[in-house]
C-alpha cells in the first residue's frame, strides 16, 4: 500500500528527460506510427533500388516530397481530421466524400455565379473568401442534417450517413448546371489555393539533384486545420466531451454533458471541415465538379483507424491521424514509383483499413482483457 | 507468532485425501507488476464444499482461472488419483471434468433454455436438430435436480434472470459429467430465495460426491454452506479452516490481516436546515413520493431489488422523466430536465452501475476525476489544466485513491480505488447533495471501510447524502434516517433509533401480496421471483 502511494508522489517528481518529453508530445502509441512510417519509406527506397528502377533516387527529391507527397495527401488529410473528431465519439461519417462534392461545387458556383446557389446572389462573386465561406457552410449544412438525423431521429451514425452519402452526392449534381462540372479555370486567385506555393525563395539546399519549390499552400491549410483539431482535442473542454462520449456515453450524460448538442457539433465540423476539402478539391481540379469528393471518405477513414483511433471511440489523437495520413501517402506515392497500377493500390488501401482495425480491435481486447483482471 | 499460526493450519489440512481430489501445489502466476499468486497449495476434495475468501486482487479469480485453464500457472502442479494435469484452454479442463462457473455465464439470447443447455453439442437427426429428444432430455434432468418449477425450457435466453441464467450455466456443466464444480460470486445478482434454491443444489450435489469450490464475498452465506474456508490475502494461502471452527469476524480478520473493529463510525450531526424535499413526485416508476433530506444528514433508501430506488434517484437527477410533483432544493422549487441543469442547481449522483454508467474506463483517472468540473475550470473553451490537476491530485490524496499517476487509465485500478475516482469527481463538483446508489457494490472490504469512513465525514462537513443501498447492516450502520420503499412507493420511515433488519424488511416486502397487482413495477418484480 505504502509502495504504491510513494510511487505516485515519486512520479511527480520525476524530471522528464527530452526523449520522454518527445514521447509524451507525441503519445506512445503515435511511436509505433512513426516508426512504421520510417521503415514503408525505406522498404520503399530499398526495393525500388533493388529492382533498379528510377523510382528510387525519386522518392528523396524536393519534388517528389512536396508535389505529389505533401500535396496529394492534403484533401484527405483534411477529411480524416474531421472524422477523426465523429471516430474519437465512436461514431462514424461516412458521408465526407458526397459532402466534400457540395462544397466544390457550391463553391464554385458562388464564385463563378452559376448553378442553382451562385444563382442566389447570397455572397458577392468573384470573391475568393467568400467562395471559401460558402464551401464550408454547405459542409456545415450537410453535417448537421447528418447529427440531426442521428440525434432526433436515433438512426445509426454509419447507417445515417451512408444514406446522406448517396443523398449529398445526388445533391452535388443537382447543384450544379445541368449536373455539370463548373470550370474555374478563369480565376487565379481561387486556383492558387492548390497551386500556389510560399516561401519559393528560401534559401534550402537541393536534395537528390531537384531544386527546392517552396511549399504548397495546400500543405499549409492542412497543418493549420491539423494544429487547430490537435489544440481543439487536447485543451478544450469540448474535446474532452468528445472522448467521454466516445469511451461512454451514458457516463458522460451522467456527469452533464449535453451528448445530442455535442454530437451535433461534431458532425458540423466534420461537415465543415468536408466542405473546405471541396473548396480545395475545386481549386486543384480548376473546377466545381460534382464527383470531386468521390470515394475519398474511404482513404480518410482508413487513415483514421490506422491512426490509432479506437473504433468503439474515446482513444486516438490528430497527431496519429496525421501520421496515418502521411503513411497512406506514403504508400500511394511509393506504389506509383514502383509501378503497380491503381487497381492494386486499392486492394491495398482496402487490405490497409482492415488491418488497421484489426489492429485497432487487438488492442481494446488487451485493454478490456487489463479491466477484468483488475476486477478481482 | 501469526506465520506459525498459519503453518501449523496449513498442516492440519493435509491429513489424507480421498480417491478424487484435486491437489493443487505449490502454484505461481505472476502478472506485469504483481504476483497475483505465490505457492498456493490446496486439496479440493470430492463431497466438499471449500470456500475461497479473500478481499479483491487477493488471487481468487486468478486461481480460479488457473483451475478453468484460462491462465497457465508460471510454476506448480494439479494433480487428480497422481494424474497431472494440465489445462492449455479451457475445453480441455472441461473435459477432465472441473467447470467454473463465472458470474455472468454467456448465455445465448435468442435461443430457449434446452437449447442453451446443449449448446454445441445438440442432439441431430438427419442434421437436423431433434427437437423432441432435445426437451425431454433437458426437462427430465431439470426434473432431477429440482429445477423444473423455476427454469421452464422454453424460455429464451434474454427472458432468464440472473438466477435462472445460472442454473442454465450449471446444467451444462453437470450434462457432461462434472468432478469439480467451481462457483464464482454466484449469489451477488440473486433474491434470498433464490439463494435458497441454489443452496439445496449446491448441497445436493457436495452429497453425491462432487468437490465443490465456491466463491463469495458474503461471509455469512460461506459459513452456511461451506465445510471448509480458504482465505487467500495477496496471492497467498493464508489458512485454510473447518468452517466450522470459524465465524466471521475470524474470516474478515485472516483476510484483511488487520482488525476491522467499528467499520461502521457515524457520528450523526444533522441539522434541521432542509436541502432537499420532494413533494407528490409521480413517474413511470414512482407512485406519491415525499421525503426530504437535512444538511449534514445520511439518508437511507432501503428495499428489495426493482423497488424503484435507482430510478428514484435518477429522476431527482434528470435522467427519466418526471410526471409530476416538486422537487424543492433549499427552500426553491427546481426542474431537473437533464442531469446538467440538476448538477448546475448541486445535485451530484454516482450511479450504481460504477462500469456501464459511471466511469469512462479508457480515460486517465485525470480525466475521470474532472469530468464535472471541467466545464467550471474553462475559460474561452480551454480548460485549465494547472488547477485541473491541482483539485484532481488534492481528492485523490485525500481520497487515498490508490494510482502510480492521474494519468493512469482508470479501469486498470481496483475496484475500490475506481469507485473512490468516481466519489472524487462529484466531491469536486461541490454539491449541495450527494446521491450515492450503492456505493460499494463490488469492492473489497478494506476499501468499504474507507468508504464509510468518507460519508460520515462529509455528513459532517454537511453534505447532505441520499444514501441507496441493498446490504441491510451498511444501511442500519450508517443511516441517520431510512426510507423504506417497495413498488415504486415509499413505505415507511425509519428514525435511526429503531433501526434493525427486522423493522427494514418488513417495510420493504410490507404490502408485497396485496398491492401486486396495481404496482406500477409489476414485470419487474415477476423478473425477479424465479
Amino acid at each position: 500500500m505504502t509502495t504504491i502511494t510513494e510511487s505516485f508522489t515519486a512520479s511527480n517528481i520525476k524530471k522528464k528527460n527530452i526523449f520522454t518529453q518527445f514521447i509524451d508530445f507525441l503519445g506512445s502509441d503515435n511511436l509505433s506510427l512513426l516508426i512504421a512510417l520510417i521503415l514503408l519509406i525505406l522498404l520503399i527506397t530499398v526495393v525500388s533500388g533493388w529492382i533498379g528502377l528510377e523510382g528510387g533516387s525519386k522518392f528523396f527529391t524536393w519534388q517528389n516530397l512536396l508535389n505529389s507527397l505533401a500535396q496529394a495527401v492534403v484533401i484527405v488529410g483534411l477529411l480524416a481530421m474531421g472524422e477523426t473528431i465523429v471516430a474519437l465519439a465512436g461514431v462514424m461519417d461516412i458521408s465526407i466524400g458526397s459532402i466534400a462534392s457540395c462544397g466544390s461545387v457550391v463553391a464554385a458556383s458562388t464564385l463563378v455565379g452559376t448553378g442553382a446557389v451562385g444563382s442566389l446572389s447570397i455572397f458577392p462573386q468573384n470573391n475568393i473568401f467568400w467562395a471559401i465561406v460558402a464551401g464550408i457552410l454547405a459542409g456545415m449544412i450537410g453535417g448537421l442534417i447528418n447529427g440531426l438525423i442521428i440525434t432526433k431521429l436515433h438512426v445509426n451514425a454509419t447507417v445515417a450517413t451512408l444514406g446522406t452519402m448517396a443523398a449529398f452526392a445526388g445533391t452535388a449534381f443537382l447543384l450544379a448546371p445541368n449536373g455539370k462540372p463548373i470550370g474555374v479555370v478563369t480565376q487565379p486567385n481561387f486556383t492558387w489555393l492548390a497551386q500556389g506555393r510560399l516561401w519559393k525563395d528560401a534559401a534550402v539546399h537541393t536534395l537528390n539533384g531537384s531544386k527546392w519549390t517552396g511549399v504548397p499552400v495546400l500543405t499549409v491549410i492542412l497543418l493549420v486545420v491539423v494544429i487547430v483539431m490537435h489544440i481543439l482535442m487536447r485543451y478544450t473542454s469540448f474535446g474532452r466531451a468528445v472522448y467521454a462520449i466516445g469511451g461512454n456515453a451514458t457516463a458522460a450524460r451522467l456527469a452533464g454533458i449535453n451528448v445530442t448538442t455535442m454530437k451535433i457539433r461534431m458532425f458540423m465540423i466534420s461537415g465543415g471541415i468536408a466542405g473546405l476539402a471541396g473548396v480545395l478539391l475545386a481549386s486543384r481540379t480548376t473546377s466545381g465538379n460534382p464527383i470531386n469528393g468521390q470515394g475519398l471518405e474511404m482513404q480518410a477513414i482508413t487513415a483514421v483507424y490506422l491512426g490509432g483511433t479506437s473504433t468503439s471511440g474515446g482513444k486516438g489523437t490528430v497527431f496519429g491521424t496525421f501520421l496515418a495520413v502521411i503513411i497512406v501517402g506514403v504508400l500511394n506515392n511509393g506504389m506509383n514509383l514502383l509501378g503497380f497500377n491503381t487497381f492494386v493500390q486499392k486492394v491495398a488501401l482496402g487490405m490497409l483499413l482492415v488491418v488497421a482495425v484489426a489492429i485497432s480491435q487487438y488492442r481494446q481486447l488487451q485493454s478490456e482483457k487489463s479491466h477484468k483482471r483488475m476486477e478481482k | 507468532m501469526e506465520k506459525a499460526f498459519f503453518e501449523k493450519n496449513k498442516n492440519e489440512d493435509s491429513q489424507e485425501n480421498p480417491p478424487g481430489t484435486l491437489e493443487i501445489r505449490h502454484i505461481c502466476k505472476a502478472f506485469p507488476n504483481v504476483q497475483a499468486l505465490n505457492d498456493v497449495s490446496l486439496d479440493i476434495r470430492p463431497g466438499e464444499v471449500l470456500a475461497f475468501v479473500g478481499e479483491n486482487g487477493a488471487g481468487k479469480s486468478t486461481l480460479l482461472k488457473i483451475i478453468n485453464g484460462d491462465y497457465q500457472p508460471d510454476s506448480g502442479t494439479m494433480q487428480i488419483d497422481r494424474e497431472t494435469l494440465s489445462f492449455p484452454n479451457p475445453l480441455v479442463a472441461h473435459k477432465a471434468g472441473i467447470r467454473v462457473i463465472y458470474q455472468e455465464p454467456e448465455i445465448i439470447p435468442g435461443v430457449n433454455v434446452a437449447e442453451n443447455i446443449w449448446v454445441g453439442e445438440l442432439p441431430k437427426t438427419n442434421g437436423f436438430i431433434d427437437r423432441q429428444n432435445l426437451n425431454r432430455t433437458v426437462t427430465e434432468s431439470l426434473a432431477e435436480y429440482g429445477f423444473d418449477s423455476v427454469l421452464p425450457t422454453h424460455l429464451m435466453g434474454d427472458q432468464l434472470s440472473a438466477a435462472q441464467r445460472q442454473i442454465v450455466e450449471i446444467m451444462r456443466a453437470l450434462k457432461s459429467g462434472v468432478r469439480v464444480l467451481a462457483l464464482d460470486e454466484p449469489t451477488s445478482s440473486l433474491s434470498d430465495d433464490e439463494v435458497d434454491r441454489l443452496f439445496t443444489l449446491v448441497r445436493k450435489l457436495r452429497d453425491g460426491g462432487m468437490a465443490i469450490i465456491y466463491v463469495s464475498h458474503r461471509i455469512a452465506e460461506i459459513l452456511q454452506l461451506c465445510d471448509r474456508v480458504a482465505v487467500l490475502r495477496d496471492g497467498e494461502l493464508i489458512a485454510i479452516r473447518p468452517a466450522k471452527e470459524l465465524t466471521d469476524h475470524e474470516i474478515v480478520h485472516l483476510m484483511v490481516g488487520r482488525e476491522l473493529t467499528e467499520i461502521y463510525q457515524r457520528n450523526p450531526a444533522g441539522t434541521n436546515k432542509e436541502v432537499l424535499r420532494i413533494e407528490h413526485l409521480n413517474s413511470k416508476w414512482h407512485k406519491d413520493i415525499n421525503f426530504h433530506i437535512n444538511a449534514g444528514e445520511v439518508v437511507g433508501f432501503a428495499g428489495l431489488v426493482g423497488a424503484g430506488r435507482s430510478e428514484l434517484a435518477k429522476v431527482i437527477f434528470g435522467d427519466k422523466r418526471i410526471d409530476s410533483g416538486k422537487i424543492i432544493l433549499e427552500g426553491k422549487e427546481i426542474s431537473t430536465t437533464t442531469p446538467s441543469k440538476a448538477i448546475a442547481q448541486g445535485i451530484g449522483f454516482a450511479t450504481e452501475d460504477r462500469k456501464r454508467e459511471g466511469l469512462i474506463l479508457i480515460r486517465s483517472v485525470l480525466e475521470n476525476a474532472s469530468l464535472v468540473i471541467v466545464n467550471q475550470l474553462t475559460k474561452l473553451g480551454f480548460v485549465n489544466r494547472t488547477k485541473e490537476k491541482e483539485i484532481a491530485s488534492s481528492f485523490v490524496r485525500k481520497l487515498n485513491v490508490r494510482t502510480p499517476s492521474l494519468e493512469q487509465e482508470i479501469g486498470k485500478l481496483s475496484g475500490g480505488n475506481q469507485q473512490k475516482v468516481v466519489l472524487a469527481r462529484w466531491l469536486a463538483a461541490k454539491p449541495k447533495i450527494l446521491i450515492l446508489d450503492e456505493p460499494t457494490r463490488g469492492i473489497d472490504v478494506g476499501a468499504k471501510a474507507e468508504i464509510y469512513k468518507l460519508i460520515d465525514q462529509l455528513a459532517n462537513e454537511g453534505l447532505a447524502i441520499m444514501f441507496i443501498s441493498s446490504e441491510l447492516p451498511e444501511i442500519i450502520g450508517l443511516s441517520d434516517r431510512v426510507y423504506v420503499m417497495q413498488n415504486g412507493h415509499i413505505t415507511g420511515e425509519i428514525p435511526g433509533s429503531e433501526l434493525t433488519e427486522e423493522s427494514i424488511l418488513e417495510l420493504a416486502m410490507a404490502d408485497d401480496l396485496q398491492g401486486e397487482n396495481e404496482s406500477p413495477n409489476k414485470t419487474k418484480m415477476e423478473e425477479f421471483s424465479l
